[in-house]
């Protein structure tokens, strides 16, 4: 699934993974292939997208959005930072 | 040799002036570079917002956000005047002082009350020296403006508009159109003028011909992003500024070298002027000395 981080300053990632995990504001929502068109508000929390080689990558988020359709995902929030 | 020494001190001067000039115009040419990337960098972002708010939004709904309330009379408006912290950048901050003075002028002969906010060593200070009261100063903000430091700016006045206390917001600030065309602009942040849903040029996003499911529903998510909104055009107008202030820099401190050039030259011309004059003088006066002896 094409997936794009984007905070108001720059795009944090963009690239193909296999499943994405969003802290939404009422409690975790996964993302997995075929997902059906969502949008959906994002809370305060770390953001985790395993990639296609297996290895995982975590952000912490907070606020804004995230969209997903036609196996294409976006997360727009107000800040983001990757997790050391 | 008095004039000439004179001149060589002056050609000296101007030589040193001229370093420091384009010393001054390289920096800011490699500055404008990074401040034009944050510009491209943030598109992305105001493009989702844009899109999603544009396709959420629906005019049966606008009754009921406080943020796309249209006030019939503007009693009291904030104005956001950018300015940057430091000179030696041409007209850039007059510019933008003049277009800031000129939509104050303009709101309080329609008989609008002002709440300025001066942002800016610069813009601060012009406002102290007319006496003009601030409600709000910021002189504390970077080359680098963060998204943070554009929700600081104008959350105080997102919740006065939701309140009621405020009728509408504006901000000045330099619109980066190019290296050299950074043209001082007003936009209305405030009541938010709701994006207008585009053919389909969005190529960069999941397309928008879906049924969505909207989580928790489409009052919700518009109702938080709209101040998100808010914040992102405060932030393009920060990083606007902010490039469009090295390139003022740079184009001025670009005149100020050719100028000195110019001048070098000139006094160069003088000087070996001079110097030739002094040389024929004094061959003249060894020919006539060896004349009159010889004679």
């Amino acid at each position: 699934m094409k997936t794009s981080i984007i905070s108001p300053e720059r795009v944090l990632f963009e690239g193909d993974v296999r499943a994405v995990v969003a802290p939404a504001f009422d409690g975790e929502v996964g993302i997995l292939p075929r997902h059906a068109p969502m949008v959906t508000l994002l809370g305060t929390g770390v953001l985790r997208l395993d990639a296609m080689d297996g290895g995982t990558r975590r952000f912490n988020v907070a606020g804004g959005f995230l969209q997903v359709a036609d196996d294409v995902i976006r997360i727009v929030t107000e800040s983001a930072t990757p997790v050391a | 040799m008095a004039k000439g020494r004179e001149l060589k001190g002056r050609i000296k001067s101007f030589e040193n002036t001229r370093k420091i000039t384009r010393t001054m115009e390289m920096v800011a040419t490699s500055k404008m570079k990074r401040a034009q990337d944050r510009v491209v960098a943030a598109r992305p972002y105001a493009a989702a917002l844009r899109e999603v708010i544009a396709s959420l939004y629906d005019p049966e709904l606008a009754t009921q956000f406080p943020l796309l309330r249209q006030p019939t009379t503007v009693r009291r408006a904030a104005v956001i005047s950018l300015t940057s912290n430091r000179g030696l950048a041409g007209a850039f901050n007059a510019n933008l002082i003049r277009e800031a003075r000129t939509l104050i002028d303009r709101l309080e002969s329609e008989g609008t009350a002002v709440d300025l906010y001066a942002v800016g060593r610069k813009g601060v200070g012009y406002f102290r020296y007319v006496g003009r009261p601030m409600t709000g100063t910021r002189t504390d903000l970077t080359d680098r403006p963060t998204a943070q430091d554009a929700a600081d700016l104008v959350d105080a006045a997102v919740k006065g508009f939701a309140a009621g206390t405020l009728d509408a917001v504006y901000v000045v600030y330099a619109r980066f159109q190019s290296a050299i065309s950074t043209p001082p602009t007003t936009d209305r942040i405030l009541p938010v003028q709701p994006p207008a849903r585009d053919g389909g040029s969005a190529a960069a996003g999941p397309g928008r011909r879906h049924d969505y499911i909207l989580v928790p529903s489409a009052e919700s998510i518009l109702e938080s992003l709209l101040p998100a909104y808010v914040r992102n055009a405060v932030y393009r107008a920060l990083v606007e500024t902010a490039a469009g202030e090295q390139g003022a820099r740079r184009t001025a401190m670009k005149n100020a070298t050719d100028n000195a050039n110019d001048v070098i030259n000139g006094l160069r011309r003088q000087y070996n002027r001079a110097r030739q004059a002094q040389i024929t003088q004094e061959i003249a006066e060894i020919v006539g000395g060896a004349a009159a002896l010889s004679g």
